[in-house]
């Protein structure tokens, strides 16, 4: 541990792509952010924090997220989730924590109630988007100080992002576990870019402690990143161009919540 | 008129060697396990082109790693179980472009667990198999 600040442990599957970037996000945002591999699950212990990044672990195969939804290493996650500590997945992450069941996890363990399932139209997309928080701020503790109806901007970059379940699920999801759904600049709703149920962009489950979202503010947390990034400072390398900004703020309320709950 | 075709890969298939990892990690005592790309064509009339022209798709055959082959059954083989989409539409173009006679086209994943007898696994094996190889929120396990 560095100081006393919490240590969060991003998870690393064969095919994950997005471990560097998501590290970055955390460490600028305050956190003690180490890479953790799929072989080394008995270290998960000394970890406060768990984050599933984006990419395509076990090449995507039998589908998105279930064959690491039953990797060694998740049986640490899924016990850290029942102890109340914060797990974080984006994109691929979420696509595993969601193949585990632990969102919106109204049932077993590993036996999925919902899915991210392959996009409508059946095409990968890579977008800028917009998500806002669909829930009252108290109900998702792991985005420390997160304002109603706050909008995330972040990169979508998926092909398999729909949310899908049987009507009873999403009627479940809809009143209770649905974190985020898509919307614009403004924060107005906007149509799903891959037909997603409700809106979706992101599940949460009863405790508010397991947060699954789809976009990437990771890869929207610089000022460069940014759709409407001026291209002349962004080549210029300016500080402007450089500083954190945009989807940072989300990590900064996950940052939040974790230091929190660590000097509790 | 359905037509169903089961294309399998001719070179190692690393899918099913993942799919076989993560079961036996699960205790079904299986020691092989075999995968298919089920594609069914509903079809104007007998299409005597069809397989040839499906033959031709690379999406869907690629001659240098893949086996294509014309199955008399249009549902399951016995110990087999078959994927699919719960929403399982079919698509009325096949990989990106229409086929002529081609009414629609579905696509389904066929997965076989043997033993280590080349035999197939009990039932219940197979049942326990099937809470991984399918996500009931949005996909169905069709059997013989």
């Amino acid at each position: 541990m560095k100081g006393n600040q919490p240590r969060v442990a991003v998870l690393v599957f064969p095919g994950t792509n997005s471990e560097d970037e998501t590290a970055r996000a955390l460490r600028a945002a305050g956190l003690d952010a180490s890479l953790v591999h799929w072989s080394q699950p008995e270290t998960l212990h000394a970890f406060e924090a768990f984050v599933l990044p984006g990419g395509f672990a076990y090449e995507d195969r039998i589908r998105a997220g279930a064959v690491a939804a039953h990797d060694a290493l998740m049986d640490g996650v899924v016990d850290a989730a029942h102890d109340g500590k914060f797990i974080l997945g984006i994109c691929n992450g979420a696509q595993i924590l969601a193949e585990a069941g632990l969102v919106p996890g109204t049932g077993a363990v590993r036996r999925p109630t919902a899915a991210f399932a392959p996009n409508a139209g059946g095409r990968y997309q890579s977008l800028h988007v917009h998500m806002k928080l669909a829930l009252a701020p108290e109900r998702i503790p792991i985005l420390g100080g997160i304002e109603p109806g706050e909008v995330v901007s972040a990169w979508a970059s998926h092909g398999d992002g729909r949310l899908a379940a049987p009507d009873d699920e999403l009627a479940r999801i809809a009143a209770d576990h649905l974190a985020f759904v898509y919307c614009d600049r403004a924060g107005r709703p906007v149509d799903a870019p891959n037909g997603s149920a409700l809106g979706c962009a992101g599940l949460v489950n009863a405790d508010g402690n397991v947060l699954a979202v789809m976009p990437h503010p990771e890869r929207d947390a610089w000022t460069y990143q940014h759709l409407d990034a001026d291209p002349h400072a962004v080549r210029a390398g300016t500080d402007a161009a450089l500083a954190p900004s945009g989807g940072i703020a989300f990590f900064e309320c996950f940052a939040r919540a974790v230091l929190a709950e660590a000097v509790v | 008129m359905i037509r169903t075709f089961a294309v399998t890969l001719t070179i190692p298939d690393n899918e099913a060697f993942t799919a076989y990892e993560t079961l036996a990690r699960l205790g079904i005592p299986v020691a092989r396990v075999t995968r298919a790309d089920i594609w069914q064509f509903d079809v104007d009339g007998s299409a005597p082109d069809l397989a040839r022209t499906v033959a031709s798709i690379e999406v869907i055959h690629n001659p240098n790693k893949h086996r294509l082959a014309e199955r008399d059954a249009h549902v399951p083989l016995p110990g087999e179980v078959w994927i699919a989409a719960r929403d399982d539409a079919p698509s009325t173009n096949v990989a990106g472009r229409s086929v002529p006679g081609v009414r629609g086209v579905r696509r389904r994943t066929a997965w076989r667990l043997l033993d280590d007898g080349g035999r197939d696994v009990a039932t219940g094996y197979l049942e326990r198999a099937v809470e991984f190889l399918c996500n009931p929120a949005f996909q169905v396990a069709l059997r013989s």
